[in-house]
């Protein structure tokens, strides 16, 4: 054995090696072996003659209704498409988008409201201070509290989909725009409240322990130090959840309130499939453009 | 009051930019507000949806732990048979999808990322692999998975095939977008040498770029199979039997009991999967 060798196996014996992380890729393999056994995926041949069928149905059923059977005119299909633009689709494009913006800024507000609760260097007695006055127990205690439900709520409210909370607040509220927007809000603030309060968590404590040192309020660090230094990555995460929130709020409306989504679903129920396949298509352009916009704007805040 | 007033504006430092931000998230807000008529008043419940609601969050704390109802018929499983069963099929829809999603992310994110190309000879081909494997991407993902539901519904039925290929179809292109951005975020020093002495682009892949990306690439990864439980208990509302088809059968049998029972066995399933994956996050140490 050269001396070569000798030192590739030794730094092959001393790489870093974790029992917990080897048994977690086990299960992983494990888990999704038994999903492909045991979950019938392919009880039946993916492709038959039935579904070929059902495929040609709805290739010719997507072509738009004016043109199916006929040859393909450039005006006709104009036609259709601006009809449908002024019928419907145009007011519904605006206000899918309108969903998106107003759930995700209160969701960055009530998100962001939870964090001095659930960051754990601030929400503490001597907030930053790493070797601070011993506070007696109860204080200590009490706090810890604090940092547990802020955190359970945080958990509950994203670990619910919005699809869901939706769901269940269209029943309260009945049909106003409320339960689409607060449904995206509630969903998005346990994400961004989680997000936010594990960056503060990792913020520079050197400053923050130093403006506590100085005698600053908790009120005083939350404006002059840790806004300052978190509301950049807040912005970029506030952008990033946008672009779910557009994907999002474009299929809430099947659940019968009016966004794109109101539409697909009507559209499906009267068998128009072709109406059906121009929603979708304009839900994905908005997406896309959606996720344009986000990027410019993360752009912009990297820079500043 | 006045020293901590001085040290908000000193603190807020150099934010022309970031001003024009907030005031342009401001002005969206409005927007947003009139154009769907928000008004704040209507955040509160009417009469009737506050007696629904005070009905429906009252049995938060006190879930059903068997079937409500009166006249059940006898061969009915037990609840939480019912609801062991519905998790499992939402664990495994989310389990099934993550494999061809992985492999068509990871086809699509080395297809789009730059690295692989850049620096290299100049040729129209691998300008050419990225820009049809990003627009491949950014087309799968702005479908969202129920509406590829709707769509694969209407070929397959509602069978369990149609529910993974759903949840596969736009998770591939989300995870090929972000597998492409975390590629060529990686260090590039390997890769180009590898390139120099002669390697292929697999080669270069597979042994310059992908083990530098592969921590980030993990933690993606299991963050997205967090977010496809959630979906594939969505799919539920659509006829699947996943946990969303027992929450709206039992929400709409007025059942709220059995309907907090179920939230909170997909409460436990997501909650358990993101600690988990933080746990393997903090170890490969992101």
């Amino acid at each position: 054995m050269t001396a070569r060798e000798a030192t590739i196996r030794r730094l092959r014996a001393e790489r870093p090696r974790s029992r917990f992380l080897r048994a977690s890729g086990w299960a992983v393999v494990g888990l999704v072996a038994v999903s492909w056994a045991l979950g019938g995926f392919l009880a039946e041949p993916a492709w038959s003659a039935g579904r070929a069928a059902n495929l040609r149905r709805l290739l010719h059923e997507v072509v738009p209704y004016p043109l199916q059977g006929a040859d393909w005119s450039w005006s006709v299909a104009a036609t259709w498409l601006g009809g449908i633009w002024r019928d419907y689709l145009g007011e519904a494009t605006f206000s899918t988008l309108a969903t998106s913006v107003a759930a995700i800024l209160l969701a960055g507000s009530l998100g962001a409201f939870l964090v001095p609760w659930a960051a754990r260097g601030f929400a503490c007695p001597e907030p930053f201070l790493t070797d601070p006055v011993a506070p007696r127990w109860p204080v200590r205690l009490a706090w810890g509290a604090v940092v547990v439900v802020a955190r359970a709520l945080l958990t509950l409210l994203r670990s619910i989909p919005e699809y869901v909370w939706a769901f269940l607040l269209i029943a309260l509220y009945g049909p106003t725009a409320w339960p689409l927007v607060l449904a995206l809000a509630l969903h998005n603030a346990g994400i961004l409240g989680k997000l936010t309060a594990d960056l503060v968590e990792h913020l520079e404590q050197p400053t923050l322990a130093a403006l506590r040192g100085l005698g600053a309020r908790r009120r005083q660090i939350v404006f002059a130090g840790i806004f300052p230094l978190s509301v950049n990555r807040f912005l970029l995460y506030l952008f990033y959840r946008w672009e779910t929130c557009v994907r999002e709020a474009t299929v809430l409306g099947m659940l019968g309130l009016a966004s794109l989504g109101f539409w697909i679903q009507d559209a499906r129920a009267r068998n128009h499939y072709d109406e059906m396949v121009l929603v979708m298509a304009a839900g994905g352009l908005l997406v896309t453009a959606g996720d344009l916009v986000s990027a410019l704007a993360r752009e912009l805040v990297r820079r500043t | 009051m006045a020293p901590e007033r001085a040290l908000v504006v000193r603190g807020s430092g150099p934010g022309g930019a970031r001003l024009a931000v907030f005031l342009l998230l401001a002005a969206a807000g409005l927007w947003a507000a009139l154009v769907l008529d928000l008004d704040p008043r209507r955040l509160w419940p009417g009469r009737e949806g506050w007696q629904l609601g005070a009905e429906f969050f009252g049995r938060a704390l006190r879930p059903a732990l068997a079937r409500e109802g009166a006249d059940l018929p006898p061969d009915l499983p037990p609840l939480w048979w019912q609801a062991t069963r519905a998790a499992w099929r939402t664990v495994s829809f989310a389990a099934a999808a993550m494999l061809p999603a992985l492999a068509g992310g990871l086809l699509l994110g080395f297809g789009g990322a730059t690295a692989w190309w850049a620096g290299g000879r100049r040729s129209w081909l691998g300008p050419a692999v990225t820009a049809a494997c990003r627009l491949a991407s950014v087309g799968l993902r702005s479908v969202h998975e129920l509406l590829w539901a709707v769509l694969l519904l209407a070929v397959f039925g509602v069978t369990p095939l149609a529910a993974v290929v759903a949840l596969a179809l736009p998770y591939a292109g989300t995870l090929g977008k972000i597998f492409a951005e975390l590629i060529d975020e990686a260090p590039r020093g390997p890769a180009g040498a590898l390139r120099d002495a002669g390697a292929l682009p697999v080669q270069v892949f597979l042994f310059g770029l992908l083990p530098r990306a592969l921590p980030d690439m993990t933690a993606y990864s299991l963050y997205r199979f967090e977010c496809a439980l959630r979906s594939a208990a969505v799919l539920g509302f659509f006829g699947f039997p996943t946990l969303g088809y027992y929450i709206s059968a039992s929400f709409e049998n007025l059942y709220y009991g059995e309907v907090w029972f179920y939230l909170y066995v997909l409460l436990a399933l997501v909650a358990g999967v993101d600690w988990w994956s933080g746990a393997i996050r903090r170890r490969l140490g992101r």
